[in-house]
């Protein structure tokens, strides 16, 4: 009778584990997500960390300098503006959320919105991530588009298909190739005019 | 008599401490499992609260939020570096991403066959004196030379775009072949023949499953490298087939020509019995 009521409470114990994990993680994406800092809010905190009067409030979690994350953030920066401005793609806002853990595998759902040149669009998908040794694959599922056309059939085409059958990646590349075309195009036809 | 009772009764009143040792260890371990059990309900619901509070926070109001804890400035830091790797991530999944380098910079190229991400290469460009391959990890058979030759200079973007498409189309191809190999061995005679480019396929089958016969031939050819479909289809009948069996061959070599190939097999082993 008593193992019967251990099973119970060690059942209990095994799903409250699994249940503070995601909600930890559920924590820490909020957080993410909810820390949209002006830059000013940012550079005058840093300056208050570099000031020789000012205290140090923080708990460094890992041994690095504030001149390496400051390092860090301006070499991301950098990375994220030049691709920006070479695939012409710009995200303007990105939120995810973890929908299951497991001990090598996270799903998470994201919400991307952003713009290629003239194009704006609204993404939504499941993203699972599992890792086998040391390799991590991904796969992508509910593939949600939400983009405007106006007179374009093409743009409608590529949406769908991609949509259709979960294609992130050649959503993106047409995307990108559309967008080089429509410039090119636009530019010929002010040209001519 | 005597002996043998009271040996007796010495093995009752030992099987009985055992038995109340027994007992006492399993109310033990009931208390401490129940105990864990609290404190573990008691942690959830502290996350649960402060979770709850966020969304509400998020809820109320706007997007800048006056915290009335001052975050410190390293968590500020930590925050906003943890949010552009996190963008950075999301690059890769739009296939082209990268690195500035000291000379220039390392772009990384992700595949995809639809929802599934395959392979990932490497090609670190040195840009001063003129833009130049210095490290790849291209396979040997992509004709990088050949596409670095038309574009590199002229074209930064071209030259990534064409690069791309030709290693995506090799990753679909592979990944085509891969599936065939791995879910419809059982129709297959032997094992699938491909070249290291995956632009010519050749194997023998049959429609339905572990059959002794395989009546059909097939030949695909890749002639378009940025493509994951065939350009050439030949589906013919092994010389003994039953002469019906050529319109089905027929019939197979358009569904090759317009289908990924393990759909194509999907897509006849569900209607064998459906056939002419």
């Amino acid at each position: 009778m008593d193992n019967s009521t251990c099973q119970v409470y060690e059942d209990e114990i095994q799903s409250l584990e699994e249940e503070i994990k995601l909600l930890a993680e559920k924590y820490e994406d909020s957080q993410q997500e909810s820390t949209f800092f002006s830059e000013e809010e940012i550079l005058m905190s840093m300056y208050a960390f570099f000031s020789p009067v000012g205290e140090y409030q923080g708990e460094s979690k890992k041994h690095e300098s504030p001149s390496d994350l400051k390092a860090q953030l301006e070499s991301l920066e950098r990375d994220l503006s030049f691709l920006m401005k070479f695939t012409a793609i710009q995200f303007t806002s990105h939120s995810k959320e973890t929908v299951k853990k497991t001990r090598n595998s996270t799903v998470q759902k994201h919400r991307l919105l952003g713009n290629c040149q003239a194009l704006s669009f609204q993404l939504e998908f499941q993203l699972l991530e599992m890792q086998n040794k040391e390799k991590v694959s991904a796969v992508i599922t509910d593939l949600s588009i939400i983009m405007e056309y106006g007179e374009d059939l093409d743009v409608r085409k590529f949406v769908s298909s991609a949509e259709e059958h979960g294609n992130l990646l050649t959503f993106f590349r047409s995307l990108s190739s559309f967008a080089e075309w429509y410039e090119h195009r636009r530019l010929t036809f002010l040209y001519f005019k | 008599g005597v002996f043998a009772h009271l040996a007796a009764l010495e093995v009752q009143a030992h099987q009985a401490a055992l038995k109340q040792e027994e007992l006492e260890q399993q109310e033990e371990k009931v208390a401490r499992l129940k105990e864990r059990v609290q404190e573990l309900r008691l942690q959830r619901d502290e996350l649960r609260a402060k979770v709850d509070l966020q969304q509400n926070r998020r809820l109320g109001k706007g997007g800048a939020m006056s915290d009335p804890v001052q975050p410190s400035a390293q968590a500020v830091l930590e925050r906003k570096i943890k949010s552009l790797k996190s963008m950075l991530q999301i690059f890769y999944l739009t296939g082209i991403s990268g690195k500035l380098t000291k000379q220039g910079v390392c772009f990384c190229i992700s595949t995809a066959y639809e929802g599934t991400y395959l392979d990932s290469y490497h090609v670190d460009l040195v840009l001063k004196p003129e833009v130049r391959i210095l490290r790849h990890s291209i396979p040997i058979f992509i004709p990088l030379e050949q596409i670095s030759k038309k574009y590199l200079q002229r074209d930064i973007r071209r030259f990534m775009s064409v690069l791309f498409d030709h290693l995506n189309a090799y990753a679909g191809r592979r990944y085509q072949a891969d599936q065939l190999q791995e879910h419809f061995s059982d129709h297959i005679e032997g094992t699938l023949q491909r070249n290291s480019l995956c632009n010519l396929l050749v194997f023998k089958y049959d429609v339905s499953k572990n059959s002794k016969t395989f009546p059909f031939q097939a030949r695909l050819i890749y002639g378009d490298l940025c493509l994951s479909l065939p350009t050439e289809v030949l589906v013919s009948c092994t010389p003994d087939a039953p002469v019906s069996l050529a319109e089905v061959a027929a019939a197979h070599s358009d569904l090759f020509r317009s289908m990924a190939l393990h759909k194509a097999f999907r897509s006849f082993s569900s209607t064998e019995h459906i056939m002419i």
